[in-house]
């Protein structure tokens, strides 16, 4: 019951980062939203395996908690070069990152 | 003692519940990239933190409590990093904070203004911007130096010296 509320606010939350992301008049807002909606679906996946006492959702969502900061990196990376370019490439602005 | 551990964490999923509608409610109503970052971090941190509070109760000491830890730490510290790129890259693209001026009106201000030895940060050019200025024959043993002084690439010219050498003898003697 307890956690059937959470998993309410949660919903209600991703709702909202939806809206942000469709509205979003920049990019980075968008992927503040994509960021946002990646740590909600985390939060289901473990809200859900307790509700339904099957915490083995829980893997998952170790598994989407790395995943979302790689993807909101590689993001911002392809957005600041415009490539997921090389090492080598990028050593000139080694200052900047 | 088990009714005090469902109250513990009714009070913390329902207070996790809270912080998260807050902070998504804070991201569609801030004005300002920045200003909705400051909002999503709410909602990253303590409402996060409560709602898994609330399941470690639930859990016990269990495996389930370990994995549990596991994420709200890694989503702690990644959150964090994760900011601070989304920050940065709005910052270089151009973005401009709402500031308040001195009548208290809110102001897209160039943080460069504010802050002068930030302005050496971002205005560093980046790379497609260099490509265009530097000359071509000085780029190689410059960039040949200065990656060795950083540790970069020591092992490439220790596997050829021979290839970098006659290069930078033929520039020397012209």
């Amino acid at each position: 019951m307890m956690f059937a509320a959470a998993i309410i606010a949660v919903l209600i939350a991703m709702t909202l980062a939806v809206a942000r992301a469709l509205a979003g008049p920049t990019a980075f807002d968008r992927l503040l939203a994509a960021n946002n909606i990646g740590t909600s679906a985390i939060m289901l996946l473990a809200l859900f395996g307790f509700m339904t006492e099957r915490p083995e959702f829980l893997d998952i969502g170790i598994t989407y908690v790395l995943l979302n900061m790689i993807g909101t990196l590689a993001v911002l990376k392809f957005f600041r070069y415009g490539a997921l370019g090389h090492a080598q490439d990028l050593d000139k602005d080694r200052d900047l990152s | 003692m088990a009714q005090v551990i469902d109250l513990l964490s009714w009070a913390a999923l329902l207070g996790g519940g809270f912080f998260y509608v807050v902070g998504a409610i804070g991201l569609n109503r801030m004005p300002d990239i920045f200003t909705r970052m400051h909002a999503v971090s709410v909602s990253e941190t303590l409402g996060v933190g409560l709602m898994i509070f609330g399941m470690l109760m639930q859990a016990g000491f269990t495996l389930v409590a370990v994995k549990l830890i596991i994420i709200v730490l890694v989503m702690w510290t990644t959150g964090a990093v994760a900011t601070h790129a989304l920050a940065r890259a709005a910052l270089h693209d151009g973005e401009k904070p709402l500031l308040a001026d001195a009548t208290g009106a809110l102001v897209a201000t160039d943080p460069v203004s504010l802050f002068p030895e930030l302005g050496v940060r971002l205005a560093t050019p980046l790379k497609s911007e260099i490509v265009e200025e530097e000359p071509v024959e000085s780029g190689a043993p410059e960039d040949a130096e200065t990656l060795a002084e950083a540790g970069y690439g020591a092992e490439e010219e220790d596997a050829n010296p021979d290839a970098e050498r006659p290069d930078s003898a033929d520039k020397e003697g012209q």
